[in-house]
């Protein structure tokens, strides 16, 4: 495509996002302002943005790219992402919001009364951050090299210095509105050129292919173990996901955060059936673009491909435009939860060392970037996933539901999931994908029930430490914020 | 314009809620929140236990009845068609339920603990 075209869609996302930033930078003057927009934000917009920091990478490029190589097995891949969002309602988002607290740590400190699972939780949640932004950064270097011919890291660079813009300058108020602006920009980037595409393709009567090279790689389809151990990961892995979960706060009570989750549903539900039609029209239309091992810039280059001349080059911009959105705000959206967490634990809690904060937890994940290989993105998020249900999600779970839990029942099952889940990841990247043992490629399946049992055991074995505050928290997380006297 | 600086932690209590959990204190008061909290989980369970039962049952039904992956309606093929779109309505119809059926429960607790 024209890199001229693409270079100019990049710069008017870019533009249009510290615009939105600056303009929520008027009235962010607070501390409370800066980490969770003073929860006063409405359904609509909360719901918007939590959608728009949700569609990453993974699934604005990946999932596509995955469903032309793998087809049906791929499919999973939006059902997990959308149902992990349906397990965060029936089991987190009302308790969440009614603890009060503002980040993962924060919770689980308030709940087991103890400053050491602070400290572990903290650096965990560090820890899926950093993971999840180092592909971000690699679809934002691959967009950059298909679309303008530009080296790689030109785009990872870019996108680290808005994001740091952006959040050092306004913290949360105007990432709310950059996030929600955002989600739209994504929808309307997918969904124009596809519908276009199918609307030229049956103009034209271009004849779809025949059976066989509907599967353009002749990849033997993945097992049921595979298929199961994807979606533990994307179930339960959504739970523990920072910035997700901050998001919650800015709900003024339970239940409108549930309110506000069933309308993220909805907004992802119609947001899927985008990126799957891409990939059934790629098999049955334009399947050479698996074999150039590029299939994770199918989005941006099918309409191209499909359409061309000036009408593809417009929509390729569009796409790319919705593609750089993605990487903005799923960054941005880590960048802040990680910048809450550091400033709070390691820097003492002020807005300036939120802002050092937000800096140091950008440029430490293009590091990673720099140093690692980019593998199939919606992959290695489904790691990401698998590491967060490993270790996250456990401690978040039985915090809320089980009165047993104990301090030393939650480190104990946080670091064995993280061990055995990061062990397996390790030994994947090292031994690479081709000869990798299901087992070792998709460790969810058996990393995230350890770390249950674990974190029950260990719990039993120390019961005498279930802290005193046990019983008021769990008042807290569950019982409807109307005062009780206001009610009759 | 005043700014206000705040420190740390930011995890400390807000004082609606000291209230609201000083109301349940006694012995009663936690033998309500106990059984909201059961009645809670066993809600988020069994929509959670019914959607993926279903959501299993996808598969199987294209495994067990021969040649209905190789249907196509309007040109799509019907197992993209249920895995790709037809799980979503699944998703929003549990979400519903769920939602309507939490805000019962907890107005149930309401009435119950009101009464003390």
């Amino acid at each position: 495509m024209n890199p001229g075209v693409a270079i100019a869609a990049l710069a008017v996302v870019s533009v249009a996002t510290a615009v939105i930033g600056f303009y929520g930078l008027r009235i962010s003057r607070t501390t409370g302002d800066f980490y969770v927009a003073s929860r006063t934000v409405r359904p609509w917009w909360n719901a918007s943005a939590i959608g728009g920091e949700y569609l990453s990478a993974a699934s604005f490029l990946g999932v596509a790219g995955l469903i032309l190589l793998s087809g049906t097995d791929a499919l999973w891949f939006p059902v997990g992402y959308t149902a992990g969002y349906l397990m965060l309602l029936l089991f987190v988002a009302a308790p969440l919001r009614r603890s009060g607290a503002y980040t993962i740590p924060d919770f689980t400190e308030a709940r087991l009364d103890s400053r050491v699972v602070r400290k572990v939780t903290s650096l965990v949640v560090v820890v899926v951050g950093w993971l999840y932004i180092v592909p971000q950064l690699h679809g934002a270097a691959l967009t950059i090299r298909i679309t303008t011919g530009l080296p790689s890291w030109v785009g990872s660079v870019a996108v680290v210095i808005v994001v740091c813009l952006t959040v050092v300058a306004g913290g949360m108020r105007s990432i709310t509105f950059v996030q929600a602006f955002q989600y739209w920009l994504k929808l309307t980037a997918l969904a124009v050129p596809i519908l276009f595409i199918i609307f030229v393709l049956a103009g034209t009567g271009t004849p779809a292919l025949s059976a066989p090279a509907v599967n353009p790689t002749g990849l033997a389809s993945s097992g049921a173990y595979q298929n199961v151990s994807l979606l533990v990961a994307l179930l339960f892995g959504t739970l523990g996901l920072p910035h997700v979960l901050v998001r919650f706060y800015t709900n003024p009570d339970g239940q409108s955060a549930r309110r506000t989750t069933v309308i993220v549903l909805g907004l992802l539900s119609v947001f899927y059936l985008f990126p799957t039609a891409y990939g059934l029209v790629a098999r049955m239309f334009a399947p050479g673009l698996a074999r150039t091992n590029q299939a994770d810039a199918l989005v941006l280059l099918l309409p191209g491909e499909l359409v061309g001349g000036t009408a593809g080059d417009l929509l390729s911009a569009l796409v790319v435009a919705g593609a750089f959105a993605a990487f903005l705000s799923t960054t941005s959206g880590l960048v802040v939860s990680l910048a809450g967490v550091i400033s709070q634990d390691v820097l003492g809690g002020e807005v300036g060392g939120f802002r050092l904060a937000a800096v140091v937890s950008a440029v430490v994940p293009l590091g990673f970037a720099f140093m690692t290989d980019s593998m199939a993105l919606a992959g290695s998020v489904g790691l990401v996933f698998a590491f967060t249900a490993s270790t996250v999600c456990p401690v978040l779970l039985l915090g809320i539901w089980w009165r047993g839990l104990t301090d030393a029942g939650a480190i104990a099952g946080m670091v064995t999931g993280g061990l055995l889940c990061g062990g397996a990841m390790i030994a994947g990247a090292l031994a690479g994908a081709a000869n990798l043992a299901p087992w070792l490629a998709q460790p969810a399946a058996w990393t995230v029930p350890t770390a249950f049992a674990v974190m029950v055991v260990v719990s039993r074995a120390t019961a005498h430490r279930i802290p005193a505050t046990m019983a008021r928290v769990m008042t807290r997380l569950h019982t409807p914020e109307r005062p009780l006297a206001t009610e009759r | 314009m005043t700014r206000v600086r705040v420190t740390a932690p930011r995890s400390a209590a807000l004082p609606a809620v000291e209230s609201r959990e000083a109301a349940q204190a006694s012995e009663v008061g936690q033998v309500f929140v106990r059984s909201l909290i059961r009645s809670q989980l066993r809600l988020a369970l069994v929509v959670a236990g019914g959607f993926l039962l279903i959501l299993a049952a996808f598969p199987l039904l294209l495994a067990v009845v021969p040649g209905l992956s190789e249907t196509r309606i309007v040109g799509i093929p019907f197992n993209w068609l249920l895995l790709g779109a037809g799980i979503y309505p699944l998703i929003g119809l549990s979400a519903w339920f769920y939602v309507r059926t939490a805000a019962r429960n907890e107005a149930r607790y309401r009435d119950l603990a009101g009464d003390q």
